[in-house]
């Protein structure tokens, strides 16, 4: 009976065009409001690495001053979440964890060799050569550069398709040199586009969460052999002596820090070792504070760094506010739809049907509405994440659909309708047959 | 076929009760035409719609075609419709944005039969009513004869045992009327019972029973001179006095 219920439901759409047409655009707008911001909120607090997000840890050590200290506080109220060069090259130094790299942003001017191309402003990162391998960077031509090359603190770069294509052509560049920070680079890859949402290991300071790829990558021990200034943000509360070395030997925090384990279970044995740390750190008097030593996965990392903002929630529950207020409309339209079959209704009973099988061809009709619905309302939500990726670059990087969403504006189209249905439905079945039949 | 016993029927509002029918006593049998009339008000309505399982009795027992209806839920009732049923109204009853074949199909599809057998009970009962070329019209297309037709063929395509009729000639000519009453003689002739609820006089005297309901109440059952259909009614038709 299903499909003849299907059937009598598609010639239901025909039956009063206007009422439909409007039943139809109503739900469409809500599943649209609503599919359009939840996509948003999908992809900003989607898992950028799944299968080891688990097993990618950011250290947190407070290496704040005791002045203005207040151990009822959280951390995010004491200092700020990056580290200093020297906890990342003890850190670096350690051993522990599977992997590690410290990273920090770096922006130059690139030179290409072609002379008739301009000098291009490019942002990058600095991390260590185990990046790569931790986050699954994939590459497009060559590879990461070498340990040896990590140890010497070499001028090599690893660059991206984009910026590569732009200097090179659609050529294999490995081996080639570019020149950049007034010095010589030797290219060792090139990445796939390779664009984490939310660009988890760089979230304090640089372009943000949802930013453009990163253009090239040098080691993050040749960026500090050639003294290369850093791009985001720094937060120095205590002395610090001039120069780089200065910067160097300060407690001023500005790298970022990831720490792979080889398995999740292996946390704990690196907050001991983060622990033990600190407490050595603290006995040599470097760190001051007897504040807790914390380690995030990357989920609550970016839980912790707020990524999806109270107002991208508050959105979504307006939008789902906005689409409850679509059902109530959509119930009254079909109210005012099924009141004017109970004749129909009368006759079918009539003739043999029960009230559930009523039940369900006006439900199924009810379905069909909401299929119709569904298909305007993913048009509809097509072009509103459209205008919401026109607003910024970061909105641009997150508005777009991707197959869950897609199905979910379907169930949700499909759901809402069938709530709505519900009441209609039901006072549809409780039509009296002998009443219609006689009134005709 | 149909056997109703000591049946009422009370409407009640928060004000008044309403007796539509009390004490009510009947016996259809099998193959009969049986006409039923009565005053407005009477309560010939309430019981084709009991007999017609539409709506619910109060108090009694209503037997139809050997099964005890007290006390059935709406599905019992609904496929007891549809199985053993076939309705003729006044106003014809057709679902107007449905094709003649698919207006005939609405029985059938509730009780169960596949594609086929559809196709061919459709086929078969718009032949018997003469508008077998007419399928794919809409009943708009059609005068009220044809449509009351289109209705009757409805009502047999499912092969019912019993056809009730709710005055199928009173939205009709009286050559349409004439028309319809022949077939409705034909379908009786071909073993089907018929009960008939009219206020034509003339129509009630060719039935071979008329039953005349006042106040609720059978108040007289009288069997009608032998005419060309009594060939088919068994002798439970011969009752001369009931109520």
């Amino acid at each position: 009976m299903f499909s003849y219920y299907f059937l009598l439901g598609v010639r239901s759409l025909r039956r009063n065009p206007a009422l439909t047409a409007l039943m139809v655009l109503t739900l469409a707008i809500g599943v649209a409001a609503s599919v359009s911001t939840l996509t948003i909120l999908h992809v900003m607090s989607s898992n950028p690495i799944p299968h080891k997000s688990e097993r990618l840890l950011v250290p947190v050590i407070d290496n704040g001053p005791l002045e203005g200290y207040n151990p009822n506080e959280s951390l995010r109220a004491n200092s700020n979440e990056q580290m200093s060069y020297i906890d990342a090259a003890n850190f670096l130094k350690s051993g522990q964890g599977e992997r590690r790299t410290a990273l920090y942003g770096v922006s130059a001017p690139i030179e290409p060799d072609r002379k008739d191309l301009p000098v291009t402003s490019s942002d990058g990162i600095a991390p260590s050569r185990d990046f790569f391998a931790m986050f699954d960077v994939p590459f497009l031509y060559g590879q990461a550069w070498s340990e040896a090359d990590d140890k010497a603190g070499a001028n090599v770069v690893v660059l991206s398709q984009t910026l590569s294509e732009k200097l090179f052509g659609a050529v294999d560049p490995v081996g080639k040199r570019i020149r950049m920070f007034s010095q010589e680079f030797q290219v060792t890859g090139v990445l796939k586009p390779w664009q984490p949402i939310p660009k988890f290991y760089r979230l304090i300071g640089g372009p943000g969460a949802f930013s453009k790829e990163d253009e090239f990558m040098i080691p993050f021990s040749s960026a500090i052999r050639n003294e290369l200034g850093h791009q985001g943000s720094m937060s120095c509360s205590g002395r610090r002596d001039p120069g780089w070395q200065g910067l160097l030997n300060s407690e001023c925090t500005w790298i970022q820090f990831f720490f792979e384990t080889r398995t999740a279970a292996a946390r704990g044995e690196l907050q001991d070792y983060i622990d033990s740390y600190a407490a050595e750190q603290r006995k040599l008097g470097r760190l001051k504070r007897a504040a807790k030593n914390n380690l995030y996965d990357v989920m609550e990392w970016l839980e912790y760094q707020k990524v999806v903002g109270n107002d991208s929630r508050l959105s979504a529950w307006l939008a789902f506010g906005f689409l409850l207020l679509c059902l109530v409309n959509t119930i009254g339209l079909l109210l005012a739809k099924y009141s004017v079959r109970a004749a129909e209704v009368g006759i079918r009973r009539a003739l043999g049907a029960s009230r559930r099988e009523i039940f369900h061809q006006f439900l199924t009709e009810t379905a069909v509405v909401g299929l119709v619905g569904g298909g305007l309302g993913l048009i509809l939500s097509f072009g509103a994440l459209a205008l919401i990726a026109m607003q910024s670059k970061q909105l641009q990087v997150v508005a777009h659909m991707d197959w869950a969403m897609l199905a979910l504006t379907f169930v949700m189209a499909l759901l809402a309708a069938l709530l709505a249905g519900l009441l209609p439905t039901w006072r549809a079945c409780q039509v009296t047959p002998a009443l219609q039949l006689k009134s005709q | 076929m149909l056997r109703m016993t000591n049946l009422s029927k009370v409407y009640r509002t928060h004000m008044i009760e309403t007796h539509a029918l009390r004490g009510f006593e009947i016996q259809v049998n099998q193959g009969e035409f049986v006409t039923v009339t009565g005053p407005s008000g009477s309560g010939k309505t309430s019981f084709l719609n009991i007999a017609g399982l539409l709506e619910e009795f109060t108090g009694g027992e209503y037997i139809l075609d050997g099964v005890n209806v007290k006390g059935m839920n709406d599905n019992a009732r609904s496929r007891l419709r549809n199985e053993k049923l076939g309705f003729i109204f006044q106003g014809f009853n057709l679902i107007p944005d449905l094709s003649l074949f698919d207006n005939v199909d609405v029985p059938l599809r509730y009780r169960g039969f596949n594609a086929a057998e559809r196709k061919e009970r459709i086929e078969d009962a718009l032949a018997k009513v003469g508008l077998a070329s007419r399928m794919k019209h809409y009943p708009a297309e059609l005068s009220g004869g044809q449509q009351q037709r289109v209705a009757i063929a409805r009502a047999l395509a499912g092969s019912p045992k019993l056809l009730l009729a709710d005055e199928p000639t009173g939205n009709l000519d009286t050559q349409m009327a004439r028309g319809v009453m022949e077939l409705l003689e034909e379908i009786n002739a071909q073993g089907t019972t018929i009960l008939m609820v009219t206020h034509d006089p003339e129509l009630a005297v060719r039935s071979q029973r008329n039953v005349h309901i006042i106040d609720g109440q059978v108040s007289d059952l009288v069997r009608k001179t032998p005419t060309l259909f009594d060939a088919n009614a068994n002798a439970g038709g011969t009752h001369n006095h009931v109520a």
